[in-house]
């Protein structure tokens, strides 16, 4: 149900904007020969694919606005915070209430290996945007600025001639918020490290720090994100471009509140099934250094609870998002959209948080629906996919090439074909951040096995996910292991170059 | 006060907060590994609880002992900070794993230290005040509220409350990290 239509804050600042992108589609020839030239800096195979579908030589990676056909699909990207990839209905949680990303997963397809390849918020949501490895696009940690020295996937839709929105939580470090001109709406927010606040969060749209217009902040970013559809669509089927939304959820971060309505609805949840017998609900949020993890007050078991309330909340919101996809006509040519930023730990492995390397944390949520693409939905996919993967699908869904400068690869033979053969590994690279008790690591995840190394004070890590899959046996050191590290070291060595 | 030439008798309650504390600690998290979830449940509610109160009212009672044993105003502090600061320097230990030594010195000014400053500040407060009126029960004339204890009580609860309150913490701790990124950077 679509209620709240009210004109947005500062239309000049759109016309303005707009203004400044008819100024960029004029210069379009001159950046798409500067991004083409950016892309040509970074050449070579790009190791752990099983197959490459990034074109190399003469062609540019952008087209011109005037080149892109009437009907390329429009793109809803939604991204959720810390979504543990178990914690959805369509995943198999036994309370949850998530009808909207169980629409999705039964009308689409539900990624069952999907993975982060930094565990840290800053450093997937930049690799989300950029389709590169942190060591690539060098957000490390949640302390690095972004630098906007690699072009993100929506700058590159935005020259191949899609309406663009950035609607929603930024979270890379910085002087404020970037500069991102290409774009048609940037709305997001820097308070409190950029990660913004549930209720009546100021927010900062194109530039200008606006106050909150609902007081919950999920409805309010999916209330940018309507009428940025609902903008569009006033332009009049000949005279409007497809558009790709990138919605940003705070929810799932704590401290977790929920709007009226779902604050409270998990409160008699049995949730000691769900989380390990180690984890007692009086001291293990205080415990461990977890005070800093948002977990301090209360009793963990409840912190549990309100953590899935602001996940469906979120969910509530996308159902509203759905609903309005459909009611304008618009489900058939839209691909939408869900992933995580990072997986997220309640107590497994003795950790709370993010950022260790265990599957609960680098594992992600990831469905998409495609009504077009895909013959099988509802259906799973079990090849391994990365979050750096987005920015190439994204701009296949457009029809623009993948740049020579992204690390990943487009996801949309997997939706077409399930027998499409995917990565045989990938890297996974994390940076100490301070005050999190997590030593630098790199390691590889291959279909089988994950190998760890850790910059200090750790031995390393190696799992047969195959048969220890819930990461209890480390065969560093073992004979077994001895067999298996050096072949994993080798792999690896293919991502030095 | 009495007792004024016992002072090292402070080592007595600072040495069974902190046996009790390590106990606890031991006990609290060596129960993670009991397979029967009714005695790990059972055993981290009392020695959890039993290792939190030691950390965050053990000064209470040090301070108070040592008032009530003559012990100055700053052994008092010293002493009764002592716990808290050990609970610190164990998290401080265990961040050297991952990082360098003199960024694992910041962590001693995170919000949680700021508000363990305060409550130690409200628990000088009150064993001061717990101390006279022990004193005066005893029979020594002396008056048990002054403007000393008191502000302590309420200056520390002020800025205890008002850092909850404004944003549960969540506010110092930006700054907190302001000051990390202004002295170390983005630490890689």
């Amino acid at each position: 149900m679509i209620e709240k239509t009210e004109p947005k804050p500062g239309s000049q600042i759109f016309s303005r904007r707009r203004a400044l992108q008819l100024a960029g589609t004029s210069a379009a020839a001159g950046l798409a020969a500067l991004l083409w030239t950016r892309t040509r800096e970074t050449q070579g195979s790009h190791p752990g694919k099983a197959s490459s579908r990034r074109v190399e030589g003469t062609l540019s990676p952008v087209r011109s606005r005037q080149q892109v056909p009437g009907n390329s699909p429009n793109i809803i990207f939604i991204l959720g915070d810390n979504h543990n990839a178990e914690t959805m209905g369509c995943a198999g949680h036994p309370f949850i209430q998530t009808p909207g990303l169980d629409r999705l997963a039964s009308e689409g397809l539900l990624f069952k290996n999907t993975f982060n390849t930094t565990s840290l918020c800053s450093p997937s949501r930049a690799s989300i945007l950029t389709g590169a490895y942190a060591h690539h696009h060098g957000v490390k940690n949640n302390h690095t600025p972004w630098t906007g020295q690699m072009t993100s996937f929506l700058e590159y839709l935005s020259l191949g001639g899609y309406a663009t929105a950035f609607i929603g939580k930024w979270h890379m470090p910085g002087e404020g918020l970037p500069e991102m001109p290409l774009l048609d709406l940037f709305v997001s927010y820097t308070y409190r490290e950029g990660q913004g606040a549930y209720f009546n969060c100021p927010m900062i749209v194109n530039g200008q720090e606006v106050p909150s217009r609902t007081a919950y902040i999920s409805e309010e970013i999916t209330d940018y994100a309507i009428e940025f559809m609902q903008e569009n669509l006033a332009q009049g089927e000949e005279n409007r471009r497809p558009f790709c939304i990138y919605l940003s959820h705070r929810a799932g971060h704590p401290p977790f509140q929920s709007p009226e309505g779902i604050a409270g609805m998990y409160e008699d949840a049995d949730v000691e099934g769900i989380l390990p017998d180690q984890v007692d609900p009086w001291w293990y949020g205080k415990s461990n250094g977890n005070v800093f993890q948002g977990v301090m007050m209360g009793s963990y078991y409840n912190q549990y609870r309100r953590y899935c309330e602001t996940l469906t909340a979120m969910d509530r919101d996308i159902v509203r998002l759905l609903e309005f996809v459909d009611q304008e006509g618009l489900r058939d040519n839209t691909v939408v959209i869900y992933m995580g930023d990072n997986g997220m730990q309640w107590g497994t492995h003795d950790c709370h948080g993010i950022r260790e390397p265990y599957e609960e944390s680098i594992k992600l949520p990831f469905i998409v629906r495609a009504p077009w693409l895909i013959a099988d939905p509802g259906e799973r996919r079990q090849q391994m996919a990365l979050n750096l993967d987005i920015a190439p699908t994204m701009l296949d869904f457009a029809g623009l090439s993948t740049p020579e400068d992204m690390d990943g690869e487009s996801l949309v033979p997997f939706l077409t074909d399930p027998g499409t053969q995917g990565r045989e590994h990938f890297l996974l690279e994390f940076w100490r951040y301070f005050p999190e008790n997590t030593p630098s690591y790199r390691g590889l995840r291959t279909e089988r096995y994950k190998f760890i190394e850790f910059e200090r004070g750790r031995q390393p890590w190696l799992f047969d996910l195959q048969e220890d899959p819930r990461e209890q046996t480390n065969l560093y050191g073992t004979a077994a292991g001895e067999q298996i590290v050096p072949a994993l070291m080798s792999m690896m060595e293919t991502y030095d170059s | 006060m009495e007792n004024r030439g016992t002072r090292p008798m402070i080592w007595k309650p600072l040495l069974s907060v902190f046996i009790l504390a390590l106990v606890s600690y031991l006990v609290y998290y060596g129960s993670r590994r009991i397979e029967s979830q009714p005695v790990h449940q059972a055993l981290s509610f009392l020695f959890g609880t039993v290792y939190f109160c030691t950390i965050f009212f053990g000064p209470l009672y040090i301070y108070t002992y040592g008032y009530l044993h003559g012990l100055s105003l700053p052994g008092r502090i010293v002493t009764s900070s002592l716990i808290p600061f050990l609970w610190m320097t164990k998290d401080v230990i265990q961040l050297t794993e991952s990082h360098p030594f003199l960024e694992c010195l910041y962590w001693y000014l995170n919000p949680l230290s700021v508000w363990m400053v305060c409550l130690l500040a409200i628990e000088m407060g009150a064993g001061t005040l717990l101390g006279r009126a022990i004193l005066k029960r005893r029979g020594q004339p002396i008056k048990v509220v002054s403007v000393g204890p008191v502000a302590a009580i309420v200056i520390g609860g002020l800025v205890f409350g008002g850092i909850f309150a404004w944003g549960q913490g969540e506010n110092l701790f930006s700054i907190y990290l302001d000051g990390y990124r202004l002295l170390f950077g983005s630490g890689v």
